[in-house]
């Protein structure tokens, strides 16, 4: 690494979110700690064990994006990542035209249910009614059967596509998937894209919506989600003693990544620095990982070292804190590990209480928040956290306080398969 | 580019209808042996398109652990053991077997895991085929009868990233790692990223996966009511080209940095020189007609590589045997190297489209053909068509002309992306 490395503005921000529809309405919503979760409106969940969720509410994708051609090759999670972009995009106004379109990069961390609820139970009823597919009537059936708007859809990196069609991106492009670390990793990936220079500018972030009756069904199966139907607001208790799962949310997270001497050239606003990435993998089970911290604590150290920042200057940290029993408490033993003495003085927040687990949107959402914490010297509560958990000993965000200065954030993700991000964000100011 | 340190290849493995391993399948494309018959895994009465499958082996007995037979895929299960064979062919294992546990743990925290994965089937999804029967209809019973229905895994099963996940845990790598999902892109990307973590010192080494095995009904459906399919054989760049054919494997290449390497004493394959990714930005399906795109992907690999175009020995095109995309690709070749352009062949006529894993397989066997010194013909090829011409194609093998190879893949979203290897023919780098 050289003192000359080229360092990453984030010059736009995007959301769609269960607490709002943009950037501002989110964050609003969170600063008052108005909680996203509800009962799920969007389908009949009566039947589930679990049906409640922090839905996106109120979305209309076509009043949004105005394109009815484009959006009809998008399910409802690349509708949201094309909203999201478009907000990113506007906010840090500056457009890939013909002299710039191949410095331009897109990364995404995509949702991957591309097949959804309603396309299986239209195959089901078409060639499937006793059961089990019947591969040779639907064969026969030909074309007929086979919808290529279903097709476009489902194809993985169809996410991706939207946003390079509708925004003309013609450089290095791809589309990441590593479950709940999808969106951070994605951020990580293209922070590199600015340093090694394959992209002077680079459109990221993170989609999803598992929030449909075959997402619901995955995880109910796999007893990971809060049953505390009764309680929607307080179901997410991220570090809580008595915290019993997590919540699913659904929406997208955008930055417009800049080449910072580019982006101080043009005057750009500059919300913070995407200043550290680390990225590690568990290797220890799945769904968990090592109650030691093992894996995230080599994300979080790579992501100060990556970042040149200490942690004696990190002044927020966004948790991962899914508000599962497990995961908590490892994410606090890798923190300790991590920080030492500084443990203690380190806000902590999970704004999962709030807005529920995005999936692979959450790693950019976050991300986003921290940008938005450093941009508005605050720091975002975790809420829901009445009664201590001695195993999760951290200086936890309670209630709201005064604007504060915070000179660098850091954001956690840690995914169901092993992978683990972490990011280090600096004030602008810094430096 | 000036890169400081080299990134060489210390270990391959692969698996597909033509081959368990990287050898056995070069000598089938060498030899024009074509592994394409009627799908056998379910009734292709109406559906006249053949496919390379893996017929001669289950591929649950390529991965010994039967707890992860239960967690993963067919696709994961293939990208689990080409993994594998790479891992074991570097002989990582064994050097760490001899280090300490200070030692050992820092070479797990400085290994990395790539992985190009096609992210899921349809197929899965059929898994609620039974509960939606049960349910007619009503949400209300699908959710209450769901859990005596479905397997309480079901989701894991799904999740595109197995493959890194499970070579992390049967492993303990635990360095930088990503899994991509970009259509027939996505396994290059992998060793492209896999290489820049290791040129950043991220990572001493990592492991670059491609894995798809998509042979479905379904997506057969899609693929040739989108007239993308062939019927009986891939034919790049001839005129009477219709289609593609799929196949279904996986390929790995494990890369490290100079130094790690040397001082393991690995035995090398080559080296990875440099790699270019653009999009076109146009349609999802659709390529520009004028190559633009895997031009510029080209030129950008050639600039990472610090080489000029002379100096490439051999071009392996995408040639998937689709009529815009073989015409654009050759129209890009011609682009980048004007009549000077060196032997190009094409490996899908073979063993059919990997998509996923086409990249990682493809660079596999470049790497063999340098070794061997060898372009293999195209099989298939009988009239090359004007469209194409003049492209340095051939029926009959060819004299690589350097010992440096240009790979090139291409994917749905306008995505190309092109990599530059150099082979050893010593062991040394």
């Amino acid at each position: 690494m050289t003192l000359t490395r080229r360092r990453a503005a984030i010059t736009g921000v995007g959301l769609v979110t269960p607490l709002g529809n943009d950037t501002a309405t989110t964050w609003e919503a969170l600063c008052a700690e108005r909680s996203g979760v509800a009962p799920i409106a969007g389908f009949d969940a009566s039947g589930f064990s679990v049906r409640i969720a922090a839905e996106v509410k109120g979305f209309d994708a076509v009043a949004v994006i105005g394109d009815r051609k484009l959006l009809k090759f998008a399910n409802r999670y690349q509708s949201f990542a094309l909203a999201a972009a478009d907000e990113a995009m506007r906010d840090a106004g500056i457009a890939p035209d013909e002299r710039t379109a191949s410095r331009w990069g897109c990364v995404v961390g995509s949702g991957m249910l591309g097949f959804s609820y309603e396309a299986l139970a239209d195959l089901h009823r078409g060639f499937a009614a006793d059961g089990e597919l019947n591969v040779k009537q639907l064969l026969a059936a030909g074309s007929a059967a086979a919808d290529p708007l279903v097709f476009c859809r489902s194809q993985p990196n169809a996410g991706l596509w939207l946003l390079l069609r509708r925004f003309g991106i013609r450089g290095y492009a791809s589309s990441v998937h590593t479950a709940c670390s999808s969106g951070g990793q994605a951020l990580g990936t293209a922070l590199k894209l600015i340093r090694r220079a394959t992209a002077d500018y680079v459109l990221a972030g993170g989609f999803d919506s598992m929030i449909d009756p075959i997402g619901l069904a995955g995880f109910c199966l796999l007893g990971a989600l809060s049953p505390d139907n009764d309680t929607p607001e307080r179901a997410s208790r991220p570090f809580d003693l008595t915290r019993n799962g997590f919540v699913l949310g659904e929406g997208a997270g955008f930055f417009v990544l800049e080449e910072w001497n580019a982006a101080c050239a043009r005057g750009a606003h500059i919300y913070a620095e995407l200043a550290g990435d680390g990225n590690s993998l568990s290797s220890y089970r799945i769904t968990d990982s090592h109650p030691s911290g093992d894996g995230p604590i080599q994300a979080m150290r790579q992501a100060l070292a990556d970042a040149r920042v200490s942690p004696g200057e990190i002044d927020y940290l966004n948790a991962h804190g899914t508000s599962t029993p497990m995961n908590d408490r490892s994410e606090c033993a890798a923190i300790h590990a991590v920080f030492g003495a500084e443990a203690a003085r380190v806000p902590v927040s999970s704004t999962k209480s709030l807005m529920g687990h995005l999936i692979a949107g959450a790693g950019a959402v976050e991300a986003a928040v921290c940008a938005l914490g450093i941009h508005h010297g605050t720091v975002p509560v975790n809420a829901n956290l009445v009664e201590r958990d001695p195993e999760c000993d951290l200086n936890f965000v309670c209630e709201r306080h005064g604007p504060q200065r915070i000179r660098a954030a850091m954001s956690n993700s840690f995914d169901f398969g092993g992978s683990n991000s972490c990011l280090v964000l600096r004030n602008a100011g810094e430096r | 580019m000036n890169h400081s340190s080299k990134v060489l290849v210390t270990g391959a493995g692969a698996i597909c209808g033509a081959g368990k391993e990287p050898e056995e399948i070069w000598q089938a494309v060498r030899e024009g042996r074509t592994a394409f018959a009627p799908i056998a895994r379910w009734d292709t009465s109406n559906f006249p398109p053949l496919a390379s499958e893996i017929v001669d082996v289950d591929a649950r007995t390529l991965v010994e652990d039967r707890k992860v037979h239960k967690l993963t895929q067919r696709s994961d299960l293939l990208g689990l053991y080409a993994a594998a064979r790479a891992i074991d062919a570097s002989n990582m294992v064994a050097y760490r077997e001899c280090l300490d546990a200070v030692a050992a743990a820092a070479f797990n925290d400085r290994t990395g895991v790539y992985v190009g994965s096609g992210g899921g089937t349809y197929e899965i999804s059929y898994d609620f085929f039974p509960l939606l029967t049960t349910a007619a209809g009503d949400l209300r019973t699908f959710g209450t009868e769901l859990t005596s229905t479905v397997n309480p895994m079901w989701l894991l099963r799904t999740l595109p990233n197995n493959v890194l996940c499970h070579v992390g845990i049967r492993y303990g790598f635990k360095g930088a790692n990503a899994c991509i999902t970009n259509h027939a892109t996505s396994g290059t990307l992998a060793i492209a990223e896999a290489a820049a973590a290791v040129r950043a010192g991220e990572v001493d080494r990592a492991v670059a996966v491609g894995h798809h095995a998509g042979l479905e009904p379904q997506a057969g459906l899609y693929f040739q009511a989108l007239g993308l399919l062939g019927v009986d054989a891939v034919r790049p760049f001839d005129v009477t080209r219709n289609g593609s054919l799929h196949g279904e494997g996986a390929a790995a290449l494990v890369l490290e940095d100079e130094a790690a390497a040397c001082s393991r004493d690995a035995s090398v394959l080559g080296e990875f020189l440099g790699s270019g990714c653009v999009s076109e930005g146009e349609g999802l399906l659709s390529v520009r007609a004028d190559g633009n795109g895997l031009a510029r992907a080209m030129a950008l690999a050639l600039d990472d590589a610090g080489i000029r175009a002379a100096e490439v020995g051999m071009v392996v095109a995408h040639g998937n045997g689709t009529r815009a995309s073989d015409a654009s690709e050759a129209a890009a070749i011609r682009r980048i190297f004007g009549s000077g352009a060196p032997p190009v062949t094409a490996f899908k006529w073979v063993f059919g489209h990997l998509t996923a894993a086409s990249g990682s397989m493809d660079a596999v066997l470049a790497l063999l053909s340098l070794r061997h010194g060898v372009v293999p013909g195209i099989g298939t090829l009988r009239e090359l068509d004007p469209a194409c011409a003049p492209l340095p194609v051939s029926t009959a093998p060819q004299s690589p002309r350097s010992d440096v190879a240009l790979v090139l893949s291409r994917g749905f979203a306008g995505m190309n992306a092109a990599l530059l290897l150099r082979a050893s023919t010593d062991g040394r780098g």
